[in-house]
């Protein structure tokens, strides 16, 4: 009865448009109470964020190698120490500095992209074109082992496109840990399951871009420019779409797409 | 309680002091408002909590960075818009997008008791493209005016009312195929 009541009281209010009312809309937006418990809950975290935090996966449990064409592997290191490489001089040492860098940034969730160069010249054909369809996987997306090998002509190779990827020379960097069975559970990884959830976790929490509200321009997390924008003066969106819908040009240098 | 005179931005200079307290009570003030918010945007309670958690944090990890010409309430709910787009994200199954099942992505939220009207609400606002619920939120959930959700957004007073005006389209539409009609 009281339900109908309602219903009656909200089709009355209807108005202009043919539609609802702006009575109506406003009424339906009004604020709810939060949850009883929402602020001690903020503060219990906030406590306990205030104490220093263990990540997963860190910069130091990673190690590198690298020729003059790229880097050609990335190690999973049980004990800390310097990264061997990095005292190399000339363009190897520059190679290892930047993915360096660039690591460091996408495990802090301020880089949702790679722009060191990758050297895959000792993978076999297969197994080198199958990492090259998961590096064309989106940020924060995932697809299944099934969808690769579609991608170069084998629907049957799933099998084969999942060796590939544990074959994966340079993880992280050659997003493999986008790659997920088609029933939807992980598969497998070379660095350990809790590190790929850990890192779709990661991609997850993020927004892709971000614009600058100043100079009305986005950029993909992880631009040099992008890096530039303060604080007080970003913008994340969600899509390539809801950027340009929103009247934000995108940036020339990571020129998100 | 004692600080319950004391403006907003008087406020976050003490958290800016290290006022555990003072961050307190600028949760007391905004949580209600800030639940609402991301409520309409995500539509579901869990994720709103979840978000408005997420936002307090990075307010109180930014606090070094405000910048005292803005309105702490606007500085803030740039970061709640922002945590609810970067909420999104969770969403986002682990399945691989092409074998994703339409009905397992709408879960029923048993663990509150919501209003028809919200739920109606919810259900047609899950309709309206992202960058216009937000701000159809802003306008009709919390009362801001063009300018101050062009500073939230960071977008200009026509882009607000654009999408304001395609967001409100989205929604009537969404509402009479509900049923809630005016004829």
């Amino acid at each position: 009865m009281r339900k109908q009541k309602d219903r009656r009281a909200i089709q009355i209010r209807v108005a202009q448009f043919g539609g609802v009312s702006e009575a109506w809309l406003r009424a339906a937006f009004a604020s709810p109470s939060a949850p009883s418990q929402l602020a001690r809950h903020i503060m219990e975290q906030l406590d306990l964020q205030l104490e220093a935090e263990k990540p997963v996966l860190s910069l130091e449990c990673l190690a590198l190698a690298a020729s003059p064409a790229g880097i050609t592997r990335m190690f999973l290191r049980r004990r800390s120490g310097a990264w061997f490489s990095t005292l190399e001089a000339g363009r190897i040492g520059k190679i290892i500095a930047q993915a360096r860098r660039e690591l460091e940034e996408y495990l802090a969730g301020e880089r949702t992209f790679f722009a060191v160069p990758v050297d895959l010249s000792q993978v076999p054909a297969f197994e080198r074109a199958a990492l090259e369809v998961a590096a064309q996987i989106p940020y924060g997306e995932v697809r299944s082992y099934k969808w690769i090998a579609e991608r170069l002509g084998k629907p049957d190779a799933a099998r084969a496109v999942g060796n590939a990827m544990a074959g994966n020379p340079v993880p992280i960097i050659i997003p493999c840990h986008r790659v997920v069975k088609t029933d939807g559970s992980l598969g497998g990884y070379s660095f350990g399951l809790v590190r790929k959830e850990a890192l779709l976790d990661l991609e997850r929490r993020r927004a892709a871009y971000v614009g600058c509200i100043s100079t009305k321009i986005f950029c993909r997390r992880g631009c040099a420019h992008e890096r530039r924008i303060r604080e007080g003066n970003r913008v994340n969106f969600l899509s390539f779409d809801d950027a340009r819908a929103s009247g934000y040009g995108p940036c020339s240098v990571c020129q998100p797409a | 309680m004692s600080q319950s005179h004391k403006s907003d931005e008087a406020l976050f200079r003490l958290v800016q002091a290290g006022r555990r307290d003072a961050f307190a009570a600028l949760v007391e003030r905004f949580q209600h408002r800030a639940f609402g918010v991301a409520l309409h945007i995500l539509g579901r309670r869990q994720d709103a909590e979840d978000a408005v958690q997420q936002a307090f944090l990075r307010l109180y990890e930014a606090r070094a960075q405000y910048d005292p010409r803005w309105r702490l309430s606007t500085w803030f709910y740039r970061i709640l818009t922002n945590t609810c787009v970067d909420e999104l994200r969770l969403r986002r199954p682990l399945v691989p997008l092409e074998e994703w099942d339409e009905a397992s992505v709408e879960r029923p939220d048993h663990t509150l008791e919501r209003s028809e009207r919200e739920q109606v609400l919810h259900a047609a606002l899950a309709t309206v493209p992202l960058e216009a619920r937000i701000v159809l939120t802003l306008y009709y959930g919390d009362g801001k005016s063009y300018r101050e959700i062009g500073a939230i957004r960071g977008i200009s007073v026509n882009t607000v009312k654009t999408h304001l005006r395609r967001g409100r389209l989205a929604l009537r539409r969404a509402l009479r195929a509900r049923g809630v009609d005016g004829s």
